[in-house]
């Protein structure tokens, strides 16, 4: 198999598996117990917490676990209660969602546009904000298409009229460098699968002195910011995880840009008319998001999926509904265009060999869908 | 429903899998339909691969099938 959807999730480092594996048998304390088996737990969590406030550039009492990027995106944009809040039109359904919730309670939200490489320009968020605007929530890079979001730029702007700034930052938070002073955001969310570590552990960063009502209620964990037992084993994987991603984050960015690069160059010899989606300088190093004229993409991941190779597409039938991407249509392009995309996302376990194994299967895959229908 | 013939090798009454997986993998709106074994001699795969792909596509409550 040959796994090239590494935005989806990632396969987590043998040697954080290692680390995490103990946390499972011999050392399954509990956090909150009072004896010492129960406080080695505890003493891992908060190294934990000390690895991963170090790799962003926070403090470890900024750190709330949680169990996952959903939770914290609910969490963050479900506490606002009255006024205004703003997001953009290209935002993980976890954004989406919690803000359609929102809605529903009676709060405005504003959804901006973003241009056609998928960037929200900070003139729209000037424009956007009124008296009342609570929160601004913009993610960092975009799952789909990896589009950056000039994020500082917005920080610093939304800092000096004292609006809360949240940015999601799943897919960001290991592959690109990633501050959150200089990115002058007041939370941010991280998930540890996506950078190598265990599925089942989020992270929010809460800027000190800012407010954030819990959402589960229990008893005192995370420093009485959420509450439950909590995911041991998950937590030490994503402090490991976050360092060893952080420590190879150069090096991985410029073999996994060489590696797109050659993808891009092996289907545009073959299929010149390829539209690349998003924005070509300024996007995440291991994602491309590419328009097949005349085929789905949906019947692209299929075909590629025969010859055991993993690539996504946001457009894909599952239960009769077959939504285009609401990213892809953001960006301009048609209902067919957006159906017609597939994302290849890679990570640390790709290769150069694989890249072209992909390229010939991508190929091979388009002409017969082609061949088939004609 | 309407009768489909593989565009192959000529076979009648396609069934709701053949007719589903032909759909799925090449597009909604196809007009040539395949059977099974033609489907699996176009793409390089075996037939018992296929089937295991229709159970995927069920479980996953696609209506095609």
């Amino acid at each position: 198999m040959i796994y090239a959807d590494n935005a989806a999730t990632t396969k987590i480092s043998d040697s954080v598996l290692e680390k995490m594996l103990p946390f499972l048998q011999e050392q399954y304390g509990n956090p909150s117990s009072q004896y010492s088996f129960g406080i080695k737990a505890k003493r891992a969590i908060e190294q934990a917490r000390q690895q991963v406030a170090e790799a962003i550039g926070a403090e470890p009492s900024e750190i709330v676990f949680t169990s996952g990027g959903s939770e914290s995106n609910s969490w963050v944009l479900s506490s606002v209660s009255n006024g205004h809040v703003i997001t953009s039109s290209i935002e993980h359904k976890s954004v989406l969602n919690t803000c359609h919730l929102l809605e529903r309670k009676g709060i405005d939200v504003t959804y901006l546009p973003v241009d056609s490489k998928g960037r929200v320009s900070l003139d729209s968020i000037k424009e956007a904000i009124r008296p009342d605007t609570k929160l601004v929530s913009i993610m960092l890079a975009n799952n789909e298409i990896g589009t950056i979001q000039p994020i500082a730029e917005i920080g610093e702007y939304l800092r000096r009229r004292n609006i809360l700034f949240h940015t999601d930052a799943v897919q960001a938070v290991g592959h690109i460098p990633v501050n959150v002073k200089e990115l002058g955001v007041d939370f941010l969310t991280a998930s540890s699968h996506k950078f190598y570590g265990a599925k089942g552990t989020g992270i929010l960063y809460k800027r000190n002195g800012v407010s954030l009502p819990p959402m589960i209620f229990g008893g005192g964990q995370e420093h009485k910011a959420r509450a439950g037992t909590e995911n041991v084993a998950g937590i030490v994987a994503a402090g490991y995880a976050i360092i060893e991603s952080v420590t190879e984050m150069t090096t991985m960015a410029e073999k996994l840009s060489a590696l797109v690069r050659a993808t891009i160059n092996g289907i545009r010899a073959e299929i010149p008319n390829i539209i690349i989606n998003g924005d070509e300088n300024n996007r995440l190093p291991g994602i491309i998001n590419i328009v097949f004229d005349g085929v789905t993409g949906e019947s692209l991941m299929h075909l590629l999926d025969l010859k055991g190779i993993c690539v996504s597409t946001s457009s894909a039938c599952t239960s009769g509904r077959d939504e285009p991407s609401h990213v892809l249509m953001a960006l301009g392009l048609t209902e067919q265009q957006a159906k017609s995309a597939i994302r290849i996302s890679y990570g640390r376990y790709n290769n150069i060999d694989e890249v072209e194994t992909i390229v010939t299967n991508i190929c091979y895959a388009y002409n017969k869908i082609l061949a088939a229908k004609s | 429903m309407e009768s489909m013939v593989c565009y192959v090798c000529g076979k009648e009454n396609l069934s709701k899998n053949e007719i589903g997986l032909t759909k799925k993998l090449f597009d909604k709106n196809t007009k040539h339909f395949y059977c099974l074994n033609c489907l699996a001699e176009y793409l390089e795969v075996d037939t018992e691969f296929l089937l295991e792909k229709i159970k995927e596509f069920k479980t996953q409550g696609c209506t095609l099938f």
